[in-house]
């Protein structure tokens, strides 16, 4: 028999955590943001969708084969910003977002990043306390109608994380899978034709 | 006839036919905010897979999306679903206005029947605007029965005899070929 945490989730969920990558996954983020930053906390569309889905990268975790939780990523030069943090009411309790961070955080670290990034609202500091992260200053600021803080994570170093003479195969592999072939390196095996379609002259009718 | 509200605030409503990515994207970010955020209906009960054989209309309040609904389009009726306004714009009929922009579209492809399918609490909302039951009995038990709707297009002709198939138009679309076809098949 499964057992039944309250709220009627099961006690061990599947977990499971990609990197957005067609677009119906985006599609899935969108939706879980929506629910959660438009439909519980009043958010405006055009705050959160802010002109920066188009500059980041999506995480999507779904529970059980749902959508679930979801995280937005932007990378700076010295830091990966963790933003648009959520998890659908319904998964809330089960510590789900802990692997949605520490995903984040390694992935982060494949990408030979040191330092995660976040603003985040006031009421949460505990929660991402124990995830390691702490206060950059003492600054309180405000957007979209909540306090924040700027709080970090120092991330440690990962072997085998992308540097400028990893082989440049391994760099095109998809981002969430750096540890198997990629699609292009099976392409490899064609060889190189170096095919170019012919310049044609227009037919005139 | 209920009066539509023209502005909130001094921002103006106004709707639009979803015609690009961006504006198809708003209407599932309202409907994700209603039916995901606040009736936790999962993902993958919201997006059913109609939304690309689908007609999406908006609502805006000045700029901000406030509310979409979506039409489905059958032979013999047109049918608009998934009705949303966003919380904090509700009471001032922006629902009203997203069915009256649908009856005008209805009208202009020559479509003489809406039909839609209700919860039964929200069977007073439908029948305020125009709407009739389908099947006169009561809704019955259950807050999840489903409640057929329908109202003319032209409010001065009556409905022509016509009989919605109740269970079907919620399936998937390629499920309503009787052929068994599966999905993609090529035929001629």
């Amino acid at each position: 028999m499964t057992v039944q945490k309250p709220g009627g989730m099961p006690a061990h969920p599947v977990i499971t955590i990609k990197l957005a990558s067609t677009s119906d996954e985006m599609m899935q983020c969108y939706a879980l943001r929506a629910a959660v930053y438009m439909g519980e906390q009043n958010c405006p569309y055009w705050e959160e969708f802010d002109g920066n889905d188009y500059t980041a990268t999506h995480i999507i975790m779904y529970v059980d084969g749902e959508p679930a939780g979801s995280m937005r990523l932007r990378w700076f030069q010295s830091f990966c910003k963790f933003e648009r943090c959520v998890v659908l009411r319904r998964y809330r309790g089960l510590g789900v977002h802990h692997h949605l961070n520490a995903w984040c955080k390694d992935f982060a670290r494949r990408k030979g990043y040191k330092r995660a990034y976040v603003h985040l609202q006031r009421r949460l500091l505990p929660m991402m306390e124990k995830e390691g992260f702490r206060r950059v200053d003492d600054r309180i600021f405000n957007f979209s109608d909540h306090e924040y803080y700027a709080v970090y994570c120092d991330l440690e170093p990962m072997e085998g994380a992308v540097k400028l003479d990893t082989d440049p195969l391994v760099t095109n592999r998809p981002e969430d899978r750096m540890d198997a072939p990629g699609i292009l390196e099976q392409s490899a095996a064609r060889g190189a034709s170096n095919p170019h379609a012919p310049r044609v002259e227009r037919l005139v009718n | 006839m209920q009066t539509i509200a023209q502005s909130i605030g001094g921002e103006v409503i106004t709707t639009k036919l979803a015609m690009k990515m961006e504006d198809t994207l708003q209407a599932f970010a309202v409907r994700a905010a209603c039916f995901m955020g606040e009736l936790e209906v999962p993902f993958s009960e919201e997006f059913d897979g109609h939304d690309f054989g689908a007609t999406h209309v908006i609502a805006y309040v000045g700029d901000e999306p406030a509310g979409t609904v979506r039409v489905r389009w059958f032979q013999s009726f047109a049918m608009p679903e998934r009705l949303a306004v966003i919380q904090r714009f509700r009471g001032h009929s922006i629902g009203h206005l997203l069915l009256e922009r649908v009856r005008k579209l209805a009208e202009s492809r020559g479509c003489s029947t809406l039909y839609a399918q209700a919860l039964p609490g929200d069977v007073r909302y439908w029948e305020r605007q125009g709407w009739r039951r389908l099947v006169a009995e009561e809704a019955g038990a259950g807050a999840k029965r489903i409640v057929a709707m329908i109202k003319a297009v032209d409010p001065s002709k009556p409905l022509p005899e016509f009989e919605a198939p109740e269970q079907l138009s919620l399936r998937h679309e390629p499920q309503l070929d009787a052929s068994g076809l599966p999905l993609g098949t090529v035929s001629n």
